[in-house]
């Protein structure tokens, strides 16, 4: 009997070990500190368990619409696609006519749509970069100087660049891998770019890769 | 773009564990993955061609004999075929056509369309419920009678392709034509095309290209995996089917398919192509010296539909294939010609698909359904000002796999052509038979499709199915 009280005392006094309380004051027996959350966190919503949820983790994902497509390029990139409008329909947007709802099927047709977007948008996002000083650039705001040749950045203002620019168009950051990927990936660009002597397709290559990707027109 | 990432380690071990397994594009390489999503022909392929304005059956569906039908029996039999009025123009037959062989009549603007009266079949005395044109249109788009003029539930094209589930890259395309989607995922939508060029558009490479090397960087980064967690939260598959997406637009770009939509001829082309399509110019009177418009002539739009369906491209073509029917003034000649450009395309349409293997084996008429129609007829009598107004009682012409071939299904009546009762298992008129409905028409096309009727809540008509 007498271990079994210890045991438990022991349990006891470990848990309250693990939890901390935000100002780490001790309660007063028989009494509990109210928790204050701090005002400017964010709410967050806990996931489901999958267990609970079919399986899936969080709710599932969907493709931006048309309207969002058209804001989100402006927001990153500060240019509107020239053909958007005339695409609307093809890309999914209801015209109450003959199709009632939106479509946000990520299909063959959007893929190809945005992709030629992207290209329209971000090289001329580029060729404008590369007359602009570095605080007003879209592209590489962190990189120094207003040289055209990129293949003289070391990795880590590379990594500062994509960094800046993966927050830029989806709201979050690199993996450390993926990172290394895409570090490796701008260097042969900007290789090419070099050779080719279009400097606009180093960034604005990158750019096209942001947002043609899953993560920029999914929420 | 903003993320909840608020997911607990154990949460996500969890349910990692459940989806290790699941995510298949991630073993596979991305040229692997492009190369298993290489084009090919749709099994089973679908046309329906929309004759704008509503046709005079008397002229090509329907006819009636001039010497039975004459001016003098008006009052008896309310018809008046008119062939005569067509003589302004001494390549129209004055009489009824029939091909040696055919079990089929067929009126004077039926053009080379007659040619392959071995393959189709003319369902008669259709009756259509209206004589508005949108709800005729619509009624027959869709199998189900419109709401007013609103059309109800999708177009039957999209219920093939929602229900087929086709892997071909632009499935369904709707040509000057309305479509609809009430109740399938957005891969059944058709890509709505007003001219050649929009279809272009899809194919063709990006107006603005990147160097080369650069392009291939764009490509392997676009199959790069990302991560676990990224899989985990793609486990509906959004986010693969994007990534198939793209693979299948590479697919399409590589295969340089823009290349063989344009018709005319280019000196950069490979000299086997070059030859195709000098061969595709003459079977439809492209450019000169025959003079089809190379982009948006009837012939164009039906060479357009064969090289889809051809090349893999699509497996469902809605198209507007010819207009200027709804001639309520002047003469019939004008009518005539101009239902009959849209019959010679359709006829040079099945001639190309009659003449071209399928990779399955036969030839592409024999994986091909193909359903002409128009929103309603014209009056069997003319009118004060030399043309006719709208008539009820309509026909349509079915061909290909899954239909009964040389064969007229139904009639319609010898006095003012009226649409009556008929058995549907002998196509014959029966005092026991039941109307024909476009519901029953598109029944019969769903389940020679292989697919559930059961939206037109109607029984196909059983005496047309092979």
């Amino acid at each position: 009997m007498r271990p079994a009280i210890v045991f438990a005392a022991f349990a006891l006094s470990f848990a309250l070990g693990c939890s901390k309380g935000p100002t780490g004051a001790a309660d007063a027996p028989g009494t509990l500190t109210p928790v204050t959350l701090p005002t400017d966190h964010p709410v967050l919503t806990p996931l489901p368990d999958p267990e609970a949820n079919g399986g899936h983790a969080g709710r599932a994902p969907r493709r931006i619409s048309v309207a969002q497509l058209k804001q989100s390029i402006v927001t990153v990139t500060g240019k509107q696609w020239s053909q958007i409008d005339n695409l609307a329909a093809s890309l999914g947007q209801a015209d109450y006519a003959l199709t009632v709802s939106d479509s946000t099927e990520p299909n063959l047709v959007f893929a190809k749509f945005l992709d030629d977007g992207a290209r329209e948008v971000c090289l001329n996002v580029a060729r404008d970069d590369l007359n602009r000083a570095q605080e007003a650039r879209v592209l590489w705001p962190e990189v120094p100087g207003t040289g055209r040749d990129f293949t003289t950045l070391d990795d880590a203002t590379i990594a500062k660049n994509l960094a800046t620019l993966s927050v830029r168009f989806w709201g979050s950051p690199f993996d450390a891998d993926e990172l290394v990927a895409w570090t490796a990936t701008f260097k042969k660009v900007a290789a090419r770019a070099k050779t080719t002597n279009k400097p606009e397709q180093a960034w604005g290559s990158i750019c096209v890769g942001l947002m043609t990707d899953p993560r920029f027109i999914t929420y | 773009m903003k993320k909840n990432l608020a997911l607990p380690r154990r949460t996500f071990m969890k349910a990692a564990a459940g989806f290790a397994g699941s995510t298949l594009f991630g073993g596979l390489s991305f040229n692997a993955f492009a190369q298993a999503t290489a084009l090919a022909p749709a099994d089973h392929c679908f046309v329906f061609a929309y004759f704008n304005g509503g046709w005079d059956v008397l002229l090509s569906l329907d006819p009636r004999d001039p010497a039975i039908f004459t001016a003098e029996r008006i009052s008896e039999t309310r018809i008046l075929p008119g062939y005569g009025l067509l003589s302004g123009d001494a390549s129209f037959p004055t009489n009824v056509v029939r091909p040696q062989g055919s079990n089929i009549d067929f009126g004077p603007a039926i053009g080379r369309m007659a040619n392959h009266f071995d393959l189709m079949s003319i369902v008669r005395g259709v009756n259509m419920n209206t004589v508005a044109h949108e709800v005729g249109f619509r009624y027959f788009l869709t199998g189900k009678e419109p709401n007013g003029s609103a059309a109800r539930g999708s177009t039957t094209a999209t219920e093939i392709v929602g229900q087929m589930k086709p892997t071909v890259p632009v499935a369904n395309i709707a040509y000057n034509i309305e479509t609809y989607n009430d109740r399938y995922p957005g891969y059944a939508n058709a890509l709505r095309v007003s001219s050649s060029n929009d279809l272009l558009l899809t194919l063709a490479p990006s107006p603005t290209a990147l160097d080369s090397e650069i392009e291939r960087e764009l490509i392997d980064m676009h199959g790069r995996h990302v991560s676990c967690e990224a899989d985990l939260y793609d486990s509906r598959g959004l986010v693969k089917q994007y990534r198939d997406a793209q693979s299948q637009m590479q697919t399409v770009l590589s295969a340089q398919l823009d290349r063989y939509f344009r018709f005319e001829d280019n000196a950069s082309d490979p000299a086997a192509m070059r030859m195709e399509k000098a061969a595709l110019r003459a079977l439809y009177g492209l450019g000169p010296p025959v003079g089809n418009d190379l982009r948006s002539s009837p012939a164009a739009r039906a060479a357009l539909v064969a090289t889809a369906l051809k090349r893999g491209v699509s497996q469902c073509v809605s198209m507007n294939i010819t207009g200027g029917l709804d001639t309520h003034f002047g003469t019939q000649l004008t009518h005539a010609q101009n239902q009959r450009v849209g019959w010679n395309a359709l006829g040079d349409l099945v001639t190309d698909l009659r003449n071209s293997p399928h990779p399955s084996g036969g030839n592409f008429m024999e994986h091909t359904t193909i359903m002409v129609f128009s929103e309603f007829s014209r009056t069997p009598l003319i009118n004060a000002s030399g043309g006719r107004d709208h008539h009820i009682t309509n026909s349509c012409m079915l061909l290909g796999k899954g239909i009964k071939h040389n064969t007229v299904f139904g009639k319609s009546g010898d006095v003012g052509l009226s649409a009556g009762l008929i058995d549907h298992k002998t196509g014959l008129p029966s005092p026991d038979g039941t109307q024909i409905l476009p519901d029953h028409v598109i029944a019969t096309v769903m389940k020679a499709a292989g697919i559930d009727y059961a939206i037109t809540r109607v029984e196909p008509m059983a005496g047309l199915l092979a």
